[in-house]
Order: C-alpha cells, then structure tokens, then sequence
C-alpha cells in the first residue's frame, strides 16, 4: 500500500498542531532580522514595500509585501518600528533583500545589519498562550496589543515579547532573546506549558505548514511568481504613495488579474499530490478535463481532519462550491481561510 | 486533427551558459543545445565513472567490504565538508534554509537541488523534521552499480548531518535509498527518517537501502506521470527550478555542476585513501586503470553503427576518416562538460588539444591518465587501430593537458 497521508495518521503532529488550537503551543521559531536605521530608514522602507511603513508607530509592526517592478511578490515580512528612525525587517530571504536594497538604496540615507545572530525568537501560541508568557515574564502582557512589542524580562534576562504569530490564533506572543539564553527559556516554556495542557511544537511541517493553512496564511513559496491582488493581499497596500511595482500593479488592476488563489478541501485523504511548498510545479488541477490551475499547496486540517490546500488557478475558471479532480480524487473549492 | 503544441524547450534556456547562443558548436557547424549538452555530459560522466567502478570491483573483490568502504568514505568526506564554513555556503545559503528549522532535515534540500542540477528530475515528496521523501524518475548514474547508489545516500546523510552542525540541534534522520534505477528500480526513491519516531533494527553504513518504517507513506508516481527533464527545461515550472523554500535558479546557473567529476568523484578519494591505508597497491590501481579505461574507450565505438551515429551527431563530413573525428568529438565531450579546451592543431595529420587540466582533475589528478586512457581507446574504434592519442607535454604541463592524435605505430602497445 501507497500514498497514506503522511498528517492524517500522524499523532505526534495532531498533539503539536491541537495544543495551539486548544490550549498553547511553543516552538523555535528565529527569523532573520535586518536592522535598518538613518534619517531615511522610513522613506526607503516606504519605497521598497507596498503597504506603507513611515506611518507606524514606535513599538508597533505591520506585514507588508516586497514586490518587484512587475508587481511580483518578492518577499513577505513584518516590519517593525523600534524607535523613530530605526526598524527591523523580520524576513526569510535576508541575504536576497540585502541585495534588492543594495540595488535601490541611492538617494536615501539609510544604514542595514543582520542582528540575525543577537536574537533568537519563540513563538508561544493559543488560546492560554497569554498565560504562559505571563507566567514567565516580569511585566504582564495583558495590555499588549496586536502587532505590538515591549520590552521585558525573564528571569532578569532582557527580551522583547511580540505580539503576533503565525499561527491564526487569536491570542499568540513571539519572544526574542538573546541567543545564549535561548535554553534557559525553552526549559521554563517547557515546564509552564505542561502545567497548562500545553506542548512544544517540534514539526517543520505543523510551525509552517499545517497550523498557518488552517487561517488563511501564506508560506513565501506560495506567492512566488503572483501578485497581492492574485492572493488577496491588496488590502492595506499604500495606493498614495510610490513604491516599487506601484505602476504595474495599477495595470493590472485596471486589466483584470490573470490568476487567482483559492482554497481547497479534500475528503480523500491517501492521495499522491505535490504542492509548491515541496518544490517543483505542483500537480495539475482538472476541471472538466481541462488544466485550470497547480496545487500551490497540500497539507492537512487537524481541527476539520481532512485535506486542506491551496490552488494557483486561472482566473475565471474556478469559483467557490466547484468541484475539481487532482491526481483522479474530488476536491472541493473554497477560500483560503479554513478555519476562521 | 490535433491542435496541442507539445512542450518545448526555448532556445534561450541555457543563455549565458555559452555566448551568443546556449549551444555547443561543433567544429562542422552543427549545433548542440545545451539541453542535449547537459544530458550528454552527466551521461558521459556516468559511463566513465561505470569504467571507474569496475576498477575498484577489481581491486576489492567482496561487495559488502567495497560498499561498506565507499559508504562511510563518503559520509565522512561530506560531513567534513558541510561541517565546515563551505556547508553554511553552499548547504544553507544557496538552499534558503530557513533559521527555525532544527536538526539534519534541511540538508536534504542539496539532495533535491544536486538531483535537478546532475539531470536527476523527479519531485519531493515529503519535507519534515522527521521524515523526508525524494523520488527520481531519471538517473544518469543508473549504470555505475549499487555501491554507488548506496555511496550517494551514505553521502547526503554525511551532508546534512554536517549542515545540522550549524543550525539548531534537533531530530536527526536516517536516510534510506530504498528504491534505487541503478539495482533495477523504476525510480530512485530516498526515504529519510527519524529513529526516534520510526523505530527501526541498527544497521551498517552500507545497509543504506532499507528496509525503512513507513514505506505505506511512500507516493509512488507511475510511468505516466513521470519526467524526463529537470524543472529548468520544463514549461510547466516556468524554465527554473525551484525548491520549497524559494530558491530558484535556472537552466544557465546550473551549469557549473556538471563539471567532470560526478560520479567519478567518488572514487579518486577514496582510492587515494584506501593506497594511503596500504589497503591496496598505487601501482596496481594505476594498472587497473590503465587496462579498464583503455577497453572502455575501445568499447564505445565498437560497432560501425556507432561510428556512425556519432559522425552524424557532430556532423562528420563523408570523406573525413582521419584524427580530426576524434579531435572533434573530444572538443564537444569537452564543451558539454564545460572543460575548456583549445586547438592548436586540427588537420589531417595531426590534431592538438589543449585542454585545462584543473577543470578536467577538479582536483583528482589521476583523472587526467585515465581519462587519456580512455580517449586512446575511443580513438583506435572510432578512427582507425593506425591512429592513437598520447599526451604530449610541453611546458606548462601543470596547468595543460596536451593531447595528439595522430598516426602512431606502437609494436608494445
């Protein structure tokens, strides 16, 4: 026997996956930071980015796409203001956005480091996630607001608790700390989350696939190759001011998008699919015998236990409620967000 | 009446690779596209290296004893390698791994990526911290032997255990080459897991082809739905590949792999360390080198059929029977190798060839007698047994391999 799902039967994935729905997952989660500061640091930030960034507030943060002169999405990240003239770019992709604002950086004065090594970043996530954190810091995080960070302590040790994540959930905080503390957190996460019905989340494949497909998020590998009014995420975009891939996201609005992301679910489960997120094409989507589009992504709701994904797909050709076939099994088209 | 327009590959993929034009030329004018050029070296590769692999079965009788050496050779060398700075470089840079992931499963990403880049195309099937999948649906390699295909699983744990030095420490994975062209197979399958999760009875080194705990997880593709070409000659994936976390590259900035070690770059390493071991003899492995490679070269123009194919191919003049054949279907081998060569002769007398030994070693220098071994052979069936190609040193010997091919009566030979 062939193609059983590798989540489905999966009980160490569905603990790590259903303790941040139901109680509080935490997990290694470092991102790159570039540290980017000077005079012009928001000016350039608003030229690179298309949601706009100049007018965030100092300890406030905000997603916001990179695209390219063709309007692609490049990158994905959270900006963050630390103070006036200084912010952080939480990326994936650093050594590649080093070069873009390399390419881009004339006219502004503007400075960037990598502070990657300073810090390394624990996202605790769910429901009771604002208990464990409040069990471990000196200041309560009650008053944080979404997208929002302040400094703290934890056990004298200075971090700064986000709050944010990438989990959907409600309730979520991102812990940075320095990288030589980094054991004696996850020992008092460890122990805290227990206390609570907690769990560490320890699968690649449940922090960055299964857990954000559930909501609606996107993995960069997802985006390649599209542009925000493809994906949905044209909202908030800062249509008054300039910034690269301005002019030609505007002829595509006027135009009409050529392709569009969409959900998927699937109640076959022991199936032979290959989304983007494993690399290569995708396998095609067929609908009434015809290729409308490839799976962006193929992965698993533990909360709805069926398969879930995306599909990049021509645009027109699928609508919500259709029903297509991927590799001979029935899928059914929805939006992008599973579980609300 | 049919409408469909079957896939093609563009003629600008490859671009950069050669200029003006992504092709090699021959010296009669005849183009061959770099997509021709890449499958034909990685396949030539792999037919010398199959020259290679008879030589150390002769040197080390016993399969279990030869596999076990090449194995843990080969994990050692690429541990060592991607332990180092070199690993943060290539392993985790060039593959985007991303800086939460933990443990050795990121290093499976220079399985996927080397796969596509050596003309392996084939597809993952499962990417996580305790279990991954890649599925091949072509090898080039698939004539050189088992032991190797057991090396070159041996050789990607040895990978990504090192990269896992630079990251995080997390679960580590056993990789498992259980499906394997090479034994027979219709596709190469590398299953790797965690042996905390998937539990399964310790094994030696060489044992590297199962059995694995979760082969009822394995997605098998049918002959239907298989490739032929890697992502960066396909249209479905936009002429580039690209992993799953974003790195992407495409047709021309993959040429640099296909230089001429490949499969043989296993073997030279390890020789060198089994005559530095006293495990075997130099001067019999000289010998045995020296007797395979010349019969190898021999072997591939056997045939008059084979003659002509390839004067066909490089677009032989009729009336041309002379050293210039060879001289030229050494300068396209060459060419599709990306082994820079010059000519300082090419006539009916004689043909001179400068070749760059360092491209052609890549740093193994019994590469450059065997491969002279090789083409002497190739010279006497694919001219004639008047013909031989020597080196011929001048000066700058070091840096240059200077063949002739020429007439040559040689009562010893």
């Amino acid at each position: 026997m062939y193609n059983k799902n590798v989540y489905k039967y999966d009980e160490m994935k569905r603990k790590e996956h259903m303790a941040v729905r139901e109680s509080v997952g935490w997990y290694y989660w470092t991102h790159q930071l570039l540290e980017v500061s000077g005079a012009d640091a928001a000016a350039f930030l608003d030229r690179l980015y298309a949601c706009p960034v100049g007018n965030l507030r100092v300890g406030r943060e905000r997603y916001t796409t990179m695209l390219n002169e063709e309007a692609e999405i490049i990158d994905d990240v959270v900006i963050f203001r630390i103070e006036e003239e200084k912010f952080w770019v939480s990326t994936l992709f650093l050594k590649k956005l080093v070069r873009w604002m390399d390419a881009h950086r004339e006219g502004f004065e503007v400075s960037y480091e990598d502070v990657t090594p300073k810090f390394d970043m624990y996202a605790v996530q769910g429901p009771r996630s604002k208990d464990l954190v409040n069990r471990l810091v000196e200041t309560p995080v009650d008053d944080l607001k979404f997208f929002s960070f302040a400094e703290n302590k934890v056990d004298g040790v200075p971090v700064v608790v986000n709050r944010a994540g990438f989990s959907g959930e409600k309730l979520g905080y991102e812990i940075y700390i320095a990288p030589e503390k980094g054991e004696m957190l996850e020992e008092k996460l460890g122990k805290e989350a227990e206390a609570l019905g907690g769990a560490q989340v320890t699968d690649f494949q449940v922090m960055a696939w299964t857990l954000p497909t559930e909501k609606g998020f996107y993995y960069m590998r997802d985006l390649m190759h599209t542009n925000p009014l493809e994906v949905g995420l044209d909202k908030g975009i800062g249509w008054e001011k300039e910034f690269i891939g301005k002019e030609a996201l505007l002829k595509i609005k006027e135009k009409g998008i050529r392709n569009i992301m969409v959900g998927f679910t699937m109640e076959e489960a022991d199936v032979r699919i290959n989304g983007k997120d494993l690399g290569g094409p995708g396998t095609p989507v067929l609908k009434d015998g015809e290729e409308v589009g490839r799976v962006s992504k193929c992965n698993y709701s533990y909360v709805l236990d069926k398969v879930i994904g995306y599909i990049y797909a021509k645009a027109g050709t699928v609508s919500e409620g259709d029903v297509v076939t991927i590799r001979g099994a029935e899928a059914n088209i929805c939006g992008t967000v599973f579980v609300p | 009446m049919s409408r469909k327009i079957d896939e093609r590959i563009p003629n600008t993929v490859g671009k950069g690779t050669y200029p003006d034009y992504p092709a090699v030329a021959t010296p009669w004018g005849k183009l061959i596209s770099y997509q021709e050029a890449a499958r034909h070296s990685q396949r030539n590769i792999a037919v010398y290296s199959a020259a290679l692999m008879q030589v150390y079965r002769i040197l080390i009788p016993t399969y279990e004893e030869r596999a076990e050496l090449i194995c843990r050779f080969s994990y050692d060398r690429m541990y060592a390698t991607f332990s180092s700075p070199i690993g943060k470089m290539v392993g985790i840079d060039n593959n985007n791994v991303h800086p939460f992931m933990a443990g050795s499963f990121p290093g499976s990403l220079n399985g996927d990526s080397g796969d596509e880049a050596l003309y392996m195309p084939g597809r993952v099937n499962d990417f996580g911290t305790y279990r991954c999948e890649k599925e091949l649906d072509a090898c080039p390699w698939d004539i050189i032997g088992t032991e190797l295909c057991r090396a070159t699983t041996t050789s990607l744990m040895g990978v990504s255990d090192g990269e896992a030095v630079h990251k995080k420490a997390g679960p580590r994975l056993d990789f498992h080459m259980v499906e394997a062209r090479g034994a027979g197979d219709m596709h190469c399958r590398i299953v790797a897991e965690n042996r905390e999760k998937y539990p399964m009875p310790e094994h030696k080194m060489w044992e590297s082809m199962g059995p694995i705990a979760t082969s009822d997880m394995i997605k098998y593709t049918p002959e239907e739905d298989m490739v032929t070409d890697p992502q960066y000659f396909r249209e479905e994936s936009g002429y580039k590949f690209c992993n799953g976390t974003c790195a992407e590259y495409d047709a021309a900035s993959w040429y640099r792999p296909n230089g001429s070690a490949g499969g043989a770059g296993y073997f030279w390493p390890l020789f060198d360390m089994l005559v530095k071991k006293g495990r075997i003899n130099e001067e019999d492995l000289d010998r045995a080198v020296h007797c395979v490679m010349e019969a190898a070269g021999k072997a591939q123009f056997g045939g008059w059929y084979a003659v002509e194919g390839v004067r066909s191919w490089l677009g032989v003049p009729a009336e041309m029977k002379d050293g210039r054949v060879m001289g030229g279907f050494l300068e396209v081998y060459l060419a599709c190798q990306g082994v820079p060569v010059e000519v300082e002769a090419f006539n009916k007398d004689e043909v001179i060839l400068r070749i760059d030994r360092a491209a052609l070693d890549q740093r193994m220098p019994k590469q450059s007698p065997a491969y002279v071994a090789y083409w002497y052979g190739m010279t006497k069936t694919l001219v004639s047994a008047e013909y031989a190609l020597w080196e011929e040193p001048e000066g700058d010997a070091e840096k240059v391999l200077r063949v002739k091919i020429a007439k040559k009566i040689d009562k010893f030979c």
